[in-house]
C-alpha cells in the first residue's frame, strides 16, 4: 500500500496539482517589498524560521493529528481556523484546502467537507498508510518549495540558487516533521511574529501579485 | 525547558514558591454591576476601586511581586449577562528567572449574553532565563464582546539588559459559544530568540489586541489610519475579529501604540491603573 500511496502523496503535492499554491506567499512578498529579504541568505534564514516556529510547525502537528485513525476533523478544522493569524492566512489556508479536497474527493470517491489545508490534507491521505513523518516531510517541502519560488520570481533569485535555498532547508524539514510527528496539540505554538506582522501588512499593499 | 514541565517540578525545594487564586464575578441589579462573587487566596488579589462607577474596573494583583519556576498564579474574571467591565492588572507582571521548573499562570475569562468585558492587563516583564507556561481562556456567549490585549517585553532595553534564556508558552484561546474562535499559542524558545527576521528581528517587544465582537471587522479602518511612533504594526479584521499586533524595540513605544489602539476601539480613557 505504502509505496502506492507515496506516489499518490507527491501527486497531490506536486505543483501541478490543482491547489493554486503559487498563488499565496504567507507574506513573503510584503516582508521582500519592505527589504526584510533581499537575498538568498536572507530568504533561507525568513522560510526557516516559518517552517520551525510559524505556520510550517503547527500545520504540520494538525496534518499529524489528522492522519490519526478516528482523529476528531471538525474540531481540528475549526482549532486550525481560529489559528489563523490574520484574515489572509485564514484565506490561504482555507482556499488551499478547499481546493486539494475538491479533487481528491472527486479522484478517491470520497465526501470531505472544506476544511484548513493542513487538516483537509490529513483527512485525504490518511487512508494512503503512509508513515506520519513521512507525510510531514513532504507537506513541508511543498510548503518551503512555494517559499522558495515565491523569492525567486520577486526577489528575483536565479533558479540555482533557489534549488540551493530549498536544499539547505532539508536539515530543518526533517527535524520540524519529525518532531511535529510527536508533538501532539500541546505542542503547538510559535515565535513566527515578524512573519505574521508581514501577513497583515500585506493586506494594504498597493501593488500585489500574490494573494497573501 | 519543556521537558522539566508538568509534575516533575513539584518535586523542586518548595521554598517560597509562590501560589494565590483571585476570583471575580460580577451580576447585575437594578441596571448597576454587583459584586457577586470573590475570592482571593494566596499572593492573588483583586481590587475593585470603581465597582460604583456605570463600568466597573477589576484590578488583579500578584502580591509575591513577579514570577520564578514553581509559582502557580490564577487570576479569574466573570462578568453576567448584561455588564460591562474592565479588568486589568496593577502592576507590571515579572518573569524572573527560573532556579527549577516553570512558573503557571491561568487568566479565566467568562463573559455573558449581551456583556462586554474589556481585559487589559499591563505588560509582561520576561528576564533572562526566565520559563512561563500562562494560558488566558474566554468564554464567550453568543452576543458577548471582548476587548483584550497582551504586551510582551524581553528585559528592560533601558536597563542594557538582553534575554538569551528563555521558555514562554503563552496561549490565549477564545471560544464564542463553547467553539474556538480565536486561538494563540505564544511559544518562544532559545531558538526563537536566535532565528531570524521572521521571528523578533530587532523587537525586543510586542503586543497582540484583540476585539472579538459581532462587526468587529468595522474597527479595521479607523485603526488603519493610526500612526503610532517607533513600531511596527499592522491591522487584519474578519469573521467577527479585528487583530492588531505591534512590534517595536522596547515596551515603551508599543505600550504607546497599544495606548493609541484601545483609545480607538474603545472611545474611553485607559484604566487608571495604567502606568504610561
Amino acid at each position: 500500500m505504502s509505496e502506492a500511496g507515496l506516489l499518490t502523496l507527491v501527486q497531490w503535492l506536486s505543483p501541478a496539482f490543482p491547489v493554486g499554491g503559487y498563488a499565496y506567499s504567507h507574506g513573503l512578498e510584503a516582508a521582500i517589498a519592505s527589504g526584510q529579504v533581499r537575498n538568498a541568505a536572507a530568504l533561507e534564514g525568513w522560510i526557516a524560521t516559518i517552517l520551525a516556529e510559524g505556520a510550517g510547525r503547527n500545520d504540520a502537528i494538525l496534518l499529524a493529528e489528522a492522519l490519526k485513525p478516528r482523529a476528531d476533523l471538525p474540531a481540528l478544522a475549526s482549532l486550525a481556523e481560529a489559528m489563523a493569524a490574520s484574515r489572509e492566512r485564514l484565506v490561504e489556508t482555507m482556499e488551499q484546502g478547499r481546493a486539494l479536497l475538491a479533487t481528491t474527493n472527486a479522484l478517491k470517491g470520497d465526501d470531505h467537507p472544506p476544511m484548513p489545508y493542513p487538516v483537509a490534507l490529513g483527512a485525504a491521505a490518511a487512508p494512503l498508510g503512509l508513515p506520519a513523518g513521512q507525510v510531514l516531510g513532504l507537506y513541508l517541502h511543498a510548503f518551503g518549495s512555494n517559499l522558495v519560488q515565491v523569492g525567486v520570481r520577486f526577489i528575483p533569485l536565479g533558479q540555482t540558487d533557489g534549488q540551493k535555498v530549498l536544499a539547505a532547508l532539508h536539515p530543518v524539514i526533517q527535524r520540524v516533521a519529525r518532531e511535529a510527528a510527536k508533538a501532539g496539540l500541546e505542542g503547538l505554538g510559535g515565535g513566527a511574529l515578524r512573519g505574521d506582522l508581514a501577513a497583515m501588512q500585506h493586506e494594504t499593499m498597493d501593488v500585489r501579485i500574490f494573494r497573501t | 525547558m519543556p521537558e522539566d514541565g508538568g509534575l516533575a517540578l513539584v518535586d523542586a525545594p518548595r521554598l517560597q514558591r509562590a501560589a494565590g487564586l483571585a476570583r471575580v464575578g460580577l451580576g447585575q441589579r437594578d441596571g448597576q454591576a454587583v459584586l457577586a462573587d470573590l475570592h482571593q487566596s494566596g499572593c492573588a488579589k483583586a481590587f475593585l476601586p470603581r465597582i460604583h462607577g456605570p463600568v466597573p474596573e477589576v484590578v488583579f494583583l500578584n502580591t509575591a511581586g513577579g514570577l520564578t519556576g514553581g509559582d502557580r498564579v490564577g487570576f479569574s474574571l466573570s462578568v453576567a449577562a448584561g455588564t460591562r467591565a474592565v479588568g486589568t492588572t496593577q502592576t507590571a507582571e515579572r518573569a524572573y528567572a527560573s532556579a527549577g521548573g516553570v512558573a503557571r499562570m491561568s487568566v479565566d475569562l467568562a463573559v455573558g449574553q449581551g456583556a462586554a468585558l474589556d481585559w487589559l492587563p499591563q505588560e509582561t516583564i520576561l528576564f533572562d532565563r526566565a520559563a512561563l507556561e500562562r494560558r488566558t481562556t474566554v468564554a464567550l456567549a453568543s452576543e458577548a464582546r471582548l476587548v483584550m490585549c497582551e504586551m510582551i517585553g524581553l528585559g528592560r532595553a533601558a536597563m542594557g539588559e538582553t534575554v538569551r534564556r528563555l521558555w514562554l508558552n503563552d496561549r490565549r484561546e477564545v471560544r464564542r459559544d463553547g467553539k474556538q474562535v480565536l486561538v494563540e499559542p505564544l511559544r518562544l524558545a532559545d531558538q526563537t530568540l536566535a532565528a531570524g527576521p521572521a521571528a523578533l528581528g530587532e523587537a525586543r517587544a510586542f503586543a497582540t489586541v484583540a476585539m472579538v465582537a459581532r462587526g468587529a471587522e468595522d474597527a479595521v479602518d479607523p485603526l488603519r489610519r493610526l500612526a503610532p511612533e517607533g513600531v511596527d504594526w499592522a491591522v487584519s479584521g474578519w469573521d467577527g475579529k479585528c487583530l492588531v499586533r505591534v512590534m517595536g524595540p522596547d515596551l515603551r513605544p508599543v505600550k504607546r501604540a497599544v495606548a493609541q489602539v484601545l483609545e480607538r476601539l474603545r472611545g474611553k480613557a485607559l484604566p487608571r491603573v495604567w502606568q504610561m
